[in-house]
């Protein structure tokens, strides 16, 4: 079982690095992705019923090696990373082959990036130590900024270079967390409930001022990714310069590896019990707080549906932030809950907004009026993950907003405990304002619109990754309690 | 067990072969290259030999005066800076022989550039202050026609700052070791003995590259890459931090600075070197002009651990000694293919070369993510072990150089990564038509670049046995205090 855990790595790794390589016609080269992409759900798929499991690659000194570890946590973000790039991959490989233009790059680079891409993101889901992670997490910066500058233009390679230098300088705030608590902390491996503040932290005590600093630039330094407030700025820019499927992995699943990366440190490395309280966590709450409605402000502001869904996702991902940053186990349910509702929205949305420009080159909001009646399928597809998105019951965004909530007002913080609800309802709004005027100007155009064409759909490769996603949302929402179940049962050690 | 005695053979082989060149007019370029990579073979060898099985005792050369002494002594400190140079040394000269495959002056180039060769083995195999600061003049001597080989008048001028640089640092750097020779650290007040170890140290900071006196270095990118590549990233800069490394631990000892505004002094000043270092190389469009500015920076990474003062700092500073080393000679090797093949110097002018030059490239990608510090590649773990020394010395200026390494490794990441993009991802308006016809480098070019990439993995992923060598050697230090 324990070499399964590599095998999940090697496989898109190695099949992304050989692709170029076959130097095959289009045929082959998307069969030969696809049949990557199924593997790869597969192995994690039997991954995800196996037990806890640890697995050295190499030790370079006692303190640093690299491990990798299967855990709860590891299985929720490589089923999701499993389950989020064929759904996406499918759908590029329509949506891409009117892509490759004159000037950009050749399709086969795209593939191959997306499988390395995805070879990363699943050794930062099964790394065991904060080496390991630290490692796999510079490796998705690099492999996937190829994915922003595809169609390379000017704008699209500024965009690529703004994401690649918030993923690295992050990651080097990071870095300034991992070597101090390599010295104070008595190990860097992944523990429930982390090593600091809890019995036997005496040395954490006498450097308390030192490692509650290094601990918040950590997380600041790793919530680049996941585009929170003040290093959120890359998002809104590179999200929209990639081709569809690329902007819908990297918000739906690669952002979320910055979600990851801080719930690694905190709760498995640092342990909440040390933050529990104190002004860093203030601070936190307070930076996700504002990046949740900032982000839906200007998501509310913007006419491009790609930057507008951005905006939105820099806002969403902080809603999970908040949670996590609440320190209590309703918050955190919730902020896993809402990675995941985020995720299959998020993606169904970027789709969505791929398959407008598929057909016609819709890219502001004002285009689509009307679009009801030519994809209604796609616009179906569009409204239910905006629901889910909204927060509206059965859908997952409901039953995850409402954990946070609850976590919220549970926590007993002064202020933050209501103001906390107060804010994402104020967002909730404003989602709802943002997405529902689509759906209502698509399905009713008014009296003057002229009839462009009916139902003329994306064809199977594009609906039916949409239509999964899109009942995705409902159904993570209906059986929300077998995940919630599962997840206070199973993170209950680290609190 | 070897002798020690047979220290000065290894020593006076390259130096004597070298000179023998034009003796016996050994012209022509197949000639050249047998007599060089033989020479330089069995130097490596003779090197590697006495590096494994030499005995550490001192062997007496010269007596001038009961002070003045040449003496050799191969320790283990001195073995870690000879076992850079012998494992780069053959590396470049391969290189190298298809670098000047047409220049009619070649056997001039590795007459000089054998000779150095020796002259770097007797830096690290001085056994005392005096010896050292003779060898490092010689450096100096034999480095300077490698310099100014092309004979334009920029490599000539670029000499001259170069010359004027070194010896005037090296004057300083014979003040502060005749103060400590004539045992003035024992009569003088602290204060006085501080002020002489601060001269020391910025007379050889010259070598290293310290600000203020960083200035020859970029200038010193005219000169032919080999060159460029391995002094000027390897042997004498390395020399140069070698020796503060000696004045510092062997000469003065830590005692007198540690603790005190010299060590913050010499911290703040390693910290605004790296950053100014920096800084200027992201400002650079001449591409190895910016390589350049990269090695100031980094230099002072090995400063900075140097003038920690504590083993955990000297294990930082030789690892990164030798990482760097290997990484930065790379870098260099991969500037140096592409201007022999297109004669192309400036960043802009790399659009879209990814394609045609692949493995020159690739190896220069390694050394681009290596340097920036990403693992799993050897950069990693050098600067992971200065973060964890400053974590440990937990003072405020430590913090603050930890700090300026992190920033600095985010301008690494700007001026090496934008690199790698331009290579290999160009605009879609770059103009691709002059590139048609660009090959990739030669044999003797690639093998070397291969060679030295997968030696950046390999020690990145198995860097146990280098780490032991150099906390070894920093716990000797230690352990025996100032006895040199």
């Amino acid at each position: 079982m324990k070499i399964l855990m590599l095998f999940l790595i090697l496989i898109p790794a190695l099949s992304g690095a050989l692709l170029p390589v076959f130097r095959m016609k289009r045929k082959g080269n998307l069969i030969y992705t696809g049949a990557a992409l199924l593997v790869s759900l597969v192995l994690a798929f039997v991954l995800l019923f196996a037990s806890e499991a640890e697995l050295v690659l190499f030790s370079m000194t006692d303190k640093l090696r690299v491990s990798l570890h299967l855990d709860l946590l590891s299985k929720v973000f490589m089923g999701l990373a499993a389950c989020g790039f064929p759904l996406a991959g499918f759908f590029a490989f329509r949506y891409m082959e009117h892509e490759e233009k004159e000037g950009s790059f050749k399709e086969t680079t795209f593939y191959s990036f997306y499988l390395l891409t995805l070879a990363a993101l699943f050794g930062m889901d099964l790394s065991g130590n904060l080496i390991a992670m630290y490692f796999f997490f510079e490796m998705l910066t690099l492999l996937s900024m190829p994915l922003v500058l595809f169609e390379r233009t000017k704008e699209s390679i500024a965009a690529a270079l703004k994401y690649l230098f918030y993923s690295v300088g992050g990651a080097f705030l990071g870095l300034a967390a991992l070597f101090v608590l390599a010295v104070y902390a008595p190990s860097l491996d992944f523990v429930p409930g982390g090593y600091l503040g809890g019995a036997g932290a005496e040395a954490s005590e006498a450097h308390r001022t030192l490692l509650l600093v290094m601990s918040l630039l950590g997380i600041i330094g790793f919530s680049a990714k996941a585009g929170m407030y003040p290093l959120h700025g890359w998002l809104p820019t590179a999200h929209p310069e990639a081709p569809a499927p690329a902007s819908a992995v990297l918000s739906g699943i690669i952002a979320k590896a910055g979600v990851l990366a801080i719930i690694r440190l905190l709760y498995y490395v640092i342990g909440p019990n040390f933050l529990r309280g104190t002004w860093v966590q203030i601070t936190l709450l307070s930076l996700s707080l504002l990046t949740v409605f900032m982000g839906s402000m200007m998501a509310y502001r913007e006419k491009n549906l790609k930057k507008r869904l951005a905006y939105s996702s820099v806002s969403q991902i902080s809603y999970a932030l908040f949670g996590l940053f609440l320190l209590n186990p309703a918050g955190f349910s919730g902020g896993i809950l809402q990675v995941l509702a985020h995720a299959a929205a998020k993606i169904c949305l970027f789709l969505t907004a791929g398959s407008f420009i598929y057909h016609g080159n819709k890219r502001m909001v004002s285009d689509l009026r009307g679009i009801g009646k030519i994809m209604p399928l796609t616009l179906i597809a569009f409204t239910l993950a905006s629901l889910s998105l909204v927060g509206i019951p059965p859908f997952s965004g409901f039953v995850s907003k409402w954990f946070l909530a609850q976590g919220a007002l549970e926590s007993g913080i002064s202020v933050l405990s209501w103001l906390g609800p107060v804010i994402l309802l104020i967002s909730a709004l404003l989602t709802a304002a943002y997405l529902f005027p689509i759906t209502v100007a698509g399905f009713f155009p008014g009296k003057d619109y002229q009839e462009e064409a009916r139902n003329r759909e994306g064809g199977a490769l594009m609906l039916i990754p949409l239509m999964i996603l899109a009942v995705g949302t409902l159904l993570l929402g209906v059986f929300s309690g077998f995940f919630s179940g599962l997840f206070e049962q199973g993170f209950a050690a680290l609190f | 067990m070897i002798s020690s005695a047979f220290l000065l053979p290894v020593i006076l082989f390259p130096i004597l072969s070298g000179a023998l060149m034009p003796v016996l007019r050994i012209r022509e370029r197949r000639a050249v290259r047998i007599y060089t990579g033989t020479v330089t073979l069995l130097t490596s060898g003779f090197a590697w030999l006495m590096i494994l099985c030499a005995e550490d005792l001192p062997v007496m050369l010269l007596q001038f005066t009961r002070d003045f002494t040449l003496k050799l002594r191969f320790d283990s400190c001195g073995r870690f800076f000879a076992g850079i140079a012998a494992t780069l040394w053959p590396l470049t000269v391969c290189y190298a022989f298809e670098y000047l495959e047409d220049d009619p002056r070649q056997h001039v180039f590795f007459t000089w550039f054998t000779m150095a060769y020796g002259v770097t083995l007797g830096v690290s195999m001085a056994g005392n202050l005096f010896s050292l600061y003779i060898f490092y003049e010689l450096l100096t001597l034999t480095t300077v026609p490698l310099v100014m080989h092309t004979g334009t008048p920029e490599a000539i001028r670029a000499a001259r700052t170069y010359f004027a640089f070194s010896l005037g640092g090296a004057a300083f750097a014979l003040i502060s070791i005749l103060y400590l020779i004539f045992g003035g650290a024992g009569k003088e007040s602290l204060t006085v003995t501080r002020i002489f170890y601060v001269i020391g140290v910025l007379g050889f900071g010259v070598k290293a590259a310290m600000f203020p006196v960083h200035a020859w270095l970029p200038k010193a990118s005219v000169a032919p890459t080999p060159v460029t590549a391995l002094l000027h990233a390897v042997a004498v800069v390395k020399a140069g931090v070698f020796a503060v490394t000696r004045l510092t631990y062997f000469g003065y000892g830590t005692e007198i600075a540690a603790g005190s505004w010299v060590q913050y002094l010499l911290l703040v000043l390693a910290a605004v070197t790296i950053l100014y270092g920096a800084a200027r190389a992201v400002r650079e469009v001449h591409w190895k002009r910016r390589l350049a500015y990269s090695t100031v920076a980094n230099l002072s990474y090995i400063l900075f651990g140097i003038f920690l003062m504590s083993p955990v700092g000297l294990t930082g500073a030789l690892l990164h000694m030798a990482f760097h080393a290997e990484i930065k000679i790379l870098a260099f090797f991969a500037a140096g293919a592409v201007l022999h093949r297109t004669g192309r110097e400036y960043i802009f002018e790399m659009n879209g070369l990814g394609r045609k030059m692949k493995v020159t490239f690739i190896c220069f990608t390694v050394s681009a993510v290596a340097l920036t510090g990403i693992p799993p590649f050897a950069g990693f773990i050098s600067k992971w072990h200065l973060l964890l020394a400053a974590a440990e010395e937990n003072t405020v200026w430590a913090y603050v150089g930890a700090g300026v390494i992190l920033l600095a490794a985010l301008l690494t990441a700007v001026y090496m990564l934008g690199m790698v993009r331009i290579a290999w991802f160009p605009g879609k308006d770059a103009d691709l038509s002059k590139n048609e016809t660009v090959r990739d480098a030669g044999p003797w070019m690639l093998v070397p670049m291969v060679i030295l990439a997968a030696g950046i993995l390999l020690t990145g992923l198995f860097p146990g046995i280098v780490i032991r060598h150099a906390q070894a050697i920093a716990e000797t230090v230690r352990a025996m205090g100032g006895e040199f």
